[in-house]
């Protein structure tokens, strides 16, 4: 195909686009890499090496249990990416069923679903996902369903007035006129000419996931010990802060290259699949 | 007998920012197998107003009135599933841009088989095979092919006659073909109009075509309608109305078109001022105040529809000094 080759051959040449890849596939790959390695478990404590300072044995040295410091952050890794998959893909199906509804329905229930987004945006994201995570209480899942939620009012959002705008289209008119149905239409003729802005929205939520995230953790509402996860690394290490400051730091690097990879990612991914998109944010 | 199509007393309602508006009024006309209509007038006369509102695709802000029965079924009352089986089945539709009436995402041939799988539930082997066939009989070189071709790999020509190929995958009773030519070079325009003639020809559908080119409308279909500010103002047989223009209006129409031979000393000739706004239609003939004989009565009621022979009649108060000389 003509048009993906022509993709690819720009995205090559679009700096913020490979960097981003890059980035992002390092946080991949090191996922999968400890689904099957990691230098030591990421849970087992050794009270005879604690606080390492890094050495050949321990890389990142050892934290106030004598863990492995580059095998929890490595084990993080797939508790941020299972985070940002399953949030983004509640916020995903249901928002962007929700804004497709909304689109070709129109009238109280378009009114309904986006006086509702109104409602949700109206709260920071953060402190509703807080507020959602105390109701049902802490732990991992709750925590990726309560950042699954604030995803939803975004995704509807986004996808209504995208999807508004192909709706007034001539070759909706064109398929209504050929019989089809409000569903049909939704589905088979707006649904893939908004697949760009949902897929760079996508990226853009990954890393807004992360750091969610990271902060429902570090508040002691997310992934409970001895899960491994980065946001809890910065809370453990918070007291150590001056016994060896860098407890603090390799997970903080940890997070901010993933968000930084995904935004990247997502920037350049708007860039090259949408040129009019890169100005309109 | 109940015709094909009768459209009676058809009237469309817009809610616009100045209040209600009358886009269609009063429009009434029947179609058999085998007609051929025309409905000509300058834009926001109400001539693609009553296209949708037979196709039932009216926009948000208009409500249609008066009865549009297919075969003694009123589609004005239908709920939408019962219009989804007709439209593209028994009542298809061509738009005037085919630039942008193919959905971008989707090869051609898997959109003109869609119709044919919806409706006449075939196979998807089927349906692509009378795909090729259709694109064949369109006049598309190299069907075949084709077929896994995206809309901007074709020419506005080629896409115009995807659109047709499309409309006509279900064989429909009825034909609308909103400005089908418009967006086209000349030399397309030509066959394009062939292919829908022939093709109407063949298959023996009756054909609405809305056109603001009379030239268009002249080759093409056997009765015309000429609307003006929503209500027809003069109908008949092509052959009668073109013979002798009996309403002011399409006597202007007619002078305005540019005609070869004349030279460039003369001025094209214009009808001076501009259409009325439909939310402020006056009470009398819409036309009034661009009326070269308007009459003090023209401004006070509207003009009924005078037979003046048996395939031609207009809405005027001045028939009586029709502009037989107008050559």
């Amino acid at each position: 195909m003509s048009a993906a080759n022509g993709f690819w051959s720009r995205a090559r040449r679009h700096r913020s686009f490979v960097a981003g890849g890059a980035l992002t596939s390092l946080l991949i790959a090191t996922a999968l890499l400890s689904l099957i390695w990691t230098p030591y478990g990421p849970t087992k404590m050794s009270l005879r090496y604690r606080l390492k300072l890094p050495s050949p044995e321990h890389w990142l040295g050892t934290d106030q249990y004598g863990r492995d410091i580059l095998s929890i952050i490595m084990a993080g890794a797939q508790n941020s990416i299972s985070v940002g998959v399953v949030s983004v893909s509640i916020g995903l199906v249901i928002g962007v069923g929700m804004g497709l509804l909304a689109a070709a329905r129109r009238g109280w229930i378009e009114e309904v679903t986006m006086r509702a987004s109104d409602f949700a945006f109206a709260f920071p994201a953060i402190l509703l996902a807080i507020m959602l995570v105390a109701a049902i209480g802490p732990g991992s899942v709750n925590a990726i369903i309560a950042i699954g939620v604030f995803n939803i009012p975004i995704f509807a959002r986004l996808t209504r007035g995208a999807a508004a705008a192909v709706w007034t289209r001539e070759f909706v008119l064109a398929a209504r006129a050929a019989g089809k149905g409000l569903t049909r239409i939704s589905v088979e003729h707006v649904l893939p000419n908004i697949t760009a802005v949902i897929v760079v929205q996508g990226t853009v939520q990954f890393a807004i996931a992360i750091l969610a995230e990271a902060a429902l953790s570090y508040l002691g509402l997310g992934a409970q010990p001895p899960a491994p996860s980065w946001g809890r690394m910065l809370s453990e290490a918070q007291t150590m802060i001056y016994i060896n400051p860098m407890l603090a730091v390799y997970p903080g690097i940890a997070i901010a290259i993933s968000v930084l990879g995904l935004n990247l990612l997502g920037d350049g991914l708007r860039d090259l699949i949408d040129p009019r998109l890169a100005r309109q944010r | 007998m109940t015709a094909l199509l009768a459209v009676d007393n058809l009237e469309v309602a817009l809610d616009t920012a100045h209040g209600p508006a009358r886009a269609v009024r009063g429009v009434s006309f029947s179609l058999e197998r085998g007609d051929t209509l025309g409905i000509v007038g300058e834009s926001g006369c109400g001539k693609s107003m009553t296209a949708l509102a037979i196709m039932g695709l009216l926009p948000e802000a208009a409500r249609a009135r008066g009865t549009v029965s297919l075969e003694g079924r009123d589609l004005v009352t239908l709920d939408e599933d019962a219009l989804c089986g007709i439209r593209g089945n028994r009542i298809a539709m061509i738009f005037q841009e085919p630039m942008t009436s193919l959905n971008p995402v989707h090869p051609i041939g898997r959109q003109i088989a869609e119709p044919m799988r919806l409706h006449r539930g075939m196979s998807r082997a089927a349906a692509l095979a009378e795909t090729v066939r259709l694109l064949d009989r369109v006049g598309l070189p190299n069907p075949e092919s084709r077929v896994g071709n995206y809309p901007h790999q074709l020419s506005g020509g080629q896409r115009q006659r995807v659109m047709i190929a499309m409309a006509l995958s279900c064989t429909p009773d009825i034909l609308i073909a909103d400005e089908p030519t418009t967006a086209l070079d000349v030399t397309i325009q030509e066959q394009i109009l062939d292919l829908i003639h022939d093709l109407v020809d063949e298959l023996g559908m009756a054909l609405i075509l809305i056109s603001h080119d009379l030239g268009v409308i002249a080759q093409t279909v056997d009765r015309l309608l000429v609307m003006y500010g929503g209500a027809i103002i003069e109908q008949g047989s092509t052959q009668a109305v073109f013979d002798r223009l009996a309403h002011p209006y399409s006597q202007g129409l007619f002078a305005a078109v540019p005609k070869l031979g004349q030279g460039a000393t003369r001025r094209l000739a214009t009808i001076p001022g501009t259409v009325p706004d439909v939310s402020q239609m006056p009470p009398g003939c819409a036309f009034a105040e661009r009326c070269p004989r308007v009459l003090g009565i023209c401004r006070e009621k509207m003009p009924e529809m005078t037979v003046l022979r048996p395939d031609h009649a207009a809405a005027c108060f001045a028939l009586g000094q029709t502009g037989a000389d107008r050559r």
